[in-house]
């Protein structure tokens, strides 16, 4: 065997992955050969290795999150075992088919009412934001001035806005800038910050309030999507991100 | 009210199952998620939506040993995570070109755990290193393989490529581990 192919299989060699004749081949090899040898002797330290920093720890929480967040899917899984478990208690088929319509009818009617109360008491300006964040998820690139440098960012919207959006940098504290763009929001054009989170994009839109005035954070979710929005000197912010309110929070109050 | 009671229990013992079954398992899962995704926080969204995934369709699980069916979710899920990132990634890019390094390598280097901080912790820190340094595809199957010791039929199943794969994909792995521990090993001594 030459020391080309015997490179390939030390690893499977060490797993004892190999098949008989291959493995005694393999053996012979390594023990003719110092040169794989040693390389075989560094690939099974590599595996101590390995194997010695164990498994990340998973984070304490998630032990007594996972049943809570598998318990609010009940009804869904609990689907096949519900049915045999009625069809045991032997109750007439007309009343189990009236029985079922009536729960077909209850669901429908439950869930346009939410529905319809959802659509009612959404703001427009809340859809128009989520709307704005899918679209700009949904094109090859969020921004059209990419950059972490506010001052090439601040410039690019003058001319392009009415005001002057304060553009900040927030990559100490975790949220890089990655740029702008701009984009229409409730009837105007508005300014729109990218930042960046691990895998996660946050979209900070900003336009001067209506009546000047300061308000407090105001948190939201739409389809899944977390917003937060204050206003701040003059200029409302609407800041939306499928990171968790907490990480928007400490987003809010770096701008 | 008879009716519901029946319910709820038949619900009760499938969730039950479900639970004694996957729940133990969490750990195994968490780890694979975190190093694909190099990130807790990453992870623990990864393993979250695993579980849901999971419990919805636990009625198709017939095997025997759930840990691979468990494992095959969070690296399909974790994959997936890793695919929109990229996408999202030709736009953030920009800084990253500049910087020279993608911000999310940085992430196990400066998460040094209570176990680095003491004896050997040079050491282990370089190991964690240089896995994280490996495509996602080779952290898989070095983590699937090193940690979780599982053969590689096992690995093959569950990553859905032939064994042939598996073993050249974890040879390519190990040289690229070998390489890189070496380098960093004459970093440290040429710094001393």
């Amino acid at each position: 065997m030459q020391c080309d192919r015997a490179a390939e299989l030390i690893g499977a060699y060490l797993d004892q992955e190999l098949d008989a004749e291959t493995r005694r081949q393999v053996a012979e090899h390594l023990g003719g050969c110092p040169g794989c040898a040693a390389v075989a002797d560094e690939f099974a330290r590599l595996s101590r290795e390995l194997a010695a920093i164990g498994r990340e720890p998973a984070p304490e929480q998630l032990a007594s999150r996972l049943p809570a967040l598998i318990g609010g899917v009940v009804t869904a899984a609990a689907a096949p075992p519900y049915v045999p478990a009625v069809a045991r208690w032997h109750v007439p088929a007309w009343l189990r088919q009236a029985g079922a319509l009536l729960l077909i009818c209850g669901a429908t009617a439950a869930v346009s009412a939410l529905w319809m109360s959802r659509t009612a008491g959404t703001a427009v300006l809340e859809r128009d934001v989520v709307a704005a964040h899918v679209r700009s998820l949904m094109q090859d690139s969020p921004i059209q001035i990419a950059s972490s440098d506010t001052h090439a960012v601040k410039p690019w919207f003058s001319g392009r806005l009415d005001f002057a959006p304060v553009v900040k940098d927030l990559a100490s504290a975790g949220f890089p800038l990655a740029g702008g763009r701009l984009d229409y929001i409730g009837d105007r054009r508005v300014a729109a910050l990218v930042y960046g989170r691990r895998l996660h994009v946050v979209n900070v839109f900003l336009w001067p309030s209506a009546d000047g005035t300061d308000s407090a954070p105001r948190e939201l979710v739409h389809k899944g999507y977390n917003l937060l929005t204050w206003s701040k000197g003059g200029i409302t912010y609407f800041a939306i991100s499928d990171l968790n309110l907490g990480e928007l929070r400490e987003l809010q109050s770096k701008l | 009210m008879e009716l519901s009671c029946a319910g709820t229990g038949g619900a009760m013992t499938e969730r039950t199952r479900f639970e004694r079954l996957a729940l133990p398992h969490m750990d195994a899962v968490f780890n694979l998620a975190f190093w694909l995704l190099r990130s807790r926080c990453d992870a623990e969204d990864a393993v979250q939506d695993a579980y849901l995934r999971a419990y919805r369709g636990f009625s198709a699980f017939e095997g025997e040993d759930i840990r691979p069916w468990l494992l095959r979710i969070v690296r399909n899920v974790a994959f997936r995570k890793l695919a929109d990132h990229k996408r999202s990634s030709n736009v953030i890019s920009f800084d990253a070109a500049v910087s020279g390094e993608p911000a999310a390598l940085q992430v196990p280097a400066d998460e040094a755990s209570a176990e680095d901080m003491m004896i050997g912790a040079g050491e282990r820190l370089a190991v964690k290193r240089a896995l994280a340094e490996l495509a996602p595809i080779y952290r898989e199957v070095v983590v699937l393989r090193e940690i979780e010791a599982m053969s590689y039929r096992q690995i093959a199943e569950l990553a859905g490529v032939p064994i042939g794969t598996v073993m050249s994909r974890l040879a390519r792995a190990r040289g690229e581990l070998r390489k890189a521990l070496t380098r960093m090993r004459e970093d440290e001594r040429n710094a001393m």
